[in-house]
């Protein structure tokens, strides 16, 4: 049994990881203002919602049209489907498996949809994105057959088999393992030759498509790969919180904060984000527990503290530190050693010499004199 | 009928003017304003307070609108914006810390607000001033102020800012900037007095309009939040180069949230109300895709 608070600060990382990540991805590597992060999360959060109670209704015989998501009915459906679920633990598995895939299927549609506006515009694409997440969230507040609109509907539980003891203790685990694969998957891209040549045309467009590169191309795949994973986060943070409204996705959560973490922590650096991320949510932790202390010692209530702090944070960064707390190294595509290795053989071979570049000053340095 | 139509009109001028101010900073100094969220939502606690406290009407606060709004924009140059813009900041980073001052602004006005319910006991959560309004008899029919006095704010605004920035030393001056910094500052303009210029007229849009717009829409804390979609789309249908373009784009974007739904209400039926946040997403993107140069690009020509 894990303690509670861990548990929150479990949850709140893996989710925060996997989204900043993905927000990395984007903007990190090839420099896409992607403000419009909230959705492909709202998306993923609309498939958990939506997609496979539907599924498990309409195989087990309940009404799964717009009455699923009815909130008179919804209650009873998706309770019935957990009694199932919680005595088939394999079939819980493959509900948590298909639900991430359909997820990230839909949520690298969203990308692709991105990509029509991401590559015509430049200054107002940061604007429009966000307006696509706004949109998104209009339409599942207000349409009710799809995710229940104001009222929201119950989400299937996967990680009922367990026992309501380890439930949300499994739930927070499988979502750690989740964000750590996410993490390795974009640390093995950053050192890919794809990882090289999206930094490539990050940092010049114009030099890498004279060596051959497709932006375009580029572009639309990075948006596929940042819209399927940010669609998982969705996904998981619906099935572990077990319910599904659309209020709840606020652009100020999921886009502005991930965009805070990443700054944080250091843009283009999945290993800056890790440690942003994980020193945020242990902070705002902190401020949960002590919100009575904190209230009573300054007298403004904590949840607007938490507001002032973050704002200050993200000003003092842009200001002081707009690289995060780990900037971006270059990437080796050799392991340490081999590089330092190959490096000494070079040396080796120019026989104690002085480099080129350095005697070429020296040189320049003695006729400047004479 | 009658009434839905000052309301469209009162709320489109509005929304004119909020997209002026983020023409305005964002020609001047390259930075998308997102602390026009809090900067509106102060414009509507300023009239919260006038009406609640003071004992005033609404119009009677125009004036400390603009000083607010003046000092929050000045504070967010001089605090943030120019050393950003000394360092050469990239755009994106521009906008995050304008995001951030938001975020602190916001913060900051939630404190007020509570401090306003608890010390005054006033309602300052969520409030309607509509009802406030004074109603003024045209004919047989009565009217709301605001219907007037917003698009008479606005036309004041327009002749205001033609009026400065063609006529006065320092209006021109900015204008060279806008257009070219670098050459501006060779010939000897302080491009830092154009940019906290900037901010101060920006700043002071912002919550004129919130002040105007708090007698047509509920007022919280968040309704800047809420809106500013609506204000980024006027100003990019305006065409995002040309103030007095975007003061017409927002008055096009606030006409069709206003009675372009209640058209299509009556047309496909009452469930289309809901969607009304789609339609400056949608005119935004129709813009975007169709004429990225915006209504500006009707009559002016756009220089490369």
């Amino acid at each position: 049994m894990i303690p509670p608070e861990l548990l929150l600060i479990i949850i709140n990382f893996a989710i925060g990881l996997i989204i900043t990540i993905s927000l990395n991805i984007e903007v990190g590597f090839l420099n896409i203002p992607q403000f419009g992060r909230l959705l492909s999360v709202v998306m993923g959060a609309i498939i958990a919602a939506a997609v496979p109670g539907r599924i498990l209704a309409a195989i087990l015989g309940y009404p799964w049209g717009a009455e699923y998501a009815d909130h008179m009915h919804n209650y009873k459906i998706v309770s019935e489907i957990n009694k199932v679920l919680a005595s088939n633990p394999w079939l819980s598995i493959g509900v948590f498996i298909l639900t991430l895939i359909i997820a990230a299927l839909i949520g690298g549609l969203m990308g692709l949809l991105c990509a029509y506006p991401a590559l015509r515009l430049k200054e107002t694409l940061g604007i429009t994105l966000l307006a696509f997440g706004d949109l998104a969230v209009t339409i599942a507040w207000n349409y009710d057959p799809l995710v229940g609109g104001t009222t929201g509907v119950f989400v299937v539980d996967p990680f009922t088999f367990v026992g309501s003891q380890l439930r949300f203790t499994i739930a927070a685990l499988a979502a750690l393992i989740v964000a750590l694969a996410v993490y390795f998957y974009a640390e093995l891209l950053a050192r890919s030759p794809y990882g090289r040549m999206l930094k490539a045309i990050r940092d010049s467009e114009v030099a890498a498509a004279v060596y051959g590169k497709d932006v375009v191309k580029a572009r639309k795949q990075v948006l596929i790969v940042g819209g399927a994973i940010s669609a998982m986060a969705g996904a998981i943070w619906a099935l572990f919180t077990g319910s599904m409204k659309a209020s709840t996705y606020t652009r100020l959560q999921w886009t502005f904060w991930p965009w805070a973490f990443m700054m944080l922590g250091g843009v283009g650096n999945n290993l800056g984000i890790f440690i942003g991320v994980l020193i945020y949510t242990i902070a705002r932790f902190l401020i949960i527990v002590y919100k009575g202390a904190i209230s009573a010692l300054i007298g403004i209530s904590p949840e607007w503290l938490e507001y002032i702090l973050i704002g200050l944070l993200i000003i003092v960064i842009v200001l002081f530190r707009p690289q995060g707390l780990l900037p971006e190294k270059p990437v080796y595509s050799l392991p340490k050693n081999k590089v330092n290795s190959i490096i000494s053989k070079v040396e080796g071979e120019a026989g104690g010499e002085k480099s080129p570049t350095s005697s070429q000053s020296t040189s320049e340095k003695t006729s400047v004199t004479t | 009928m009658m009434d839905l139509i000052v309301k469209a009109i009162a709320y489109s001028s509005c929304i004119g003017i909020g997209a002026a101010s983020i023409t305005m900073i964002y020609d001047a100094t390259r930075t998308f304003n997102f602390a026009h969220a809090s900067m509106v939502s102060y414009g509507m606690y300023v009239a919260f307070i006038a009406v609640y406290l003071l004992g005033f009407t609404p119009y009677h606060a125009l004036p400390l609108a603009i000083l607010v709004g003046g000092g929050l924009g000045l504070v967010t140059y001089y605090g943030v914006n120019k050393w950003l813009l000394k360092a050469r900041a990239s755009e994106t980073n521009l906008m995050m810390s304008t995001l951030g001052v938001d975020l602190v602004m916001f913060g900051f006005l939630n404190v007020l607000s509570d401090y306003l319910i608890q010390v005054h006991k006033v309602p300052a959560k969520f409030f309607v001033l509509e009802t406030r309004d004074i109603m003024i008899q045209v004919g047989d029919t009565s009217i709301r102020l605001v219907g007037i006095v917003a698009p008479l704010v606005l036309a004041a605004i327009v002749v205001s800012l033609h009026i400065f920035l063609t006529r006065t030393k320092i209006g021109v001056a900015m204008r060279a900037s806008i257009e070219n910094p670098a050459l501006a500052s060779i010939s000897g303009i302080n491009t830092d007095v154009v940019y906290a210029l900037a901010w101060l007229i920006g700043g002071a849009l912002a919550t004129l309009s919130g002040l105007l717009i708090s007698l047509v829409v509920t007022g919280y804390t968040a309704a800047g939040m809420t809106m500013i979609v609506s204000f980024f789309a006027g100003s990019i249908v305006g065409g995002l180069f040309s103030i007095f373009g975007s003061l017409l784009g927002g008055l096009l974007v606030g006409l069709s949230e206003f009675l372009g739904i209640s058209l299509l209400g009556s047309v496909l039926g009452g469930w289309i109300y809901a969607y009304r946040p789609a339609i400056p997403l949608a005119a935004m993107a129709i813009t975007l895709l169709l004429k990225p140069e915006g209504l500006a690009g009707f009559f002016v020509k756009v220089r490369e």
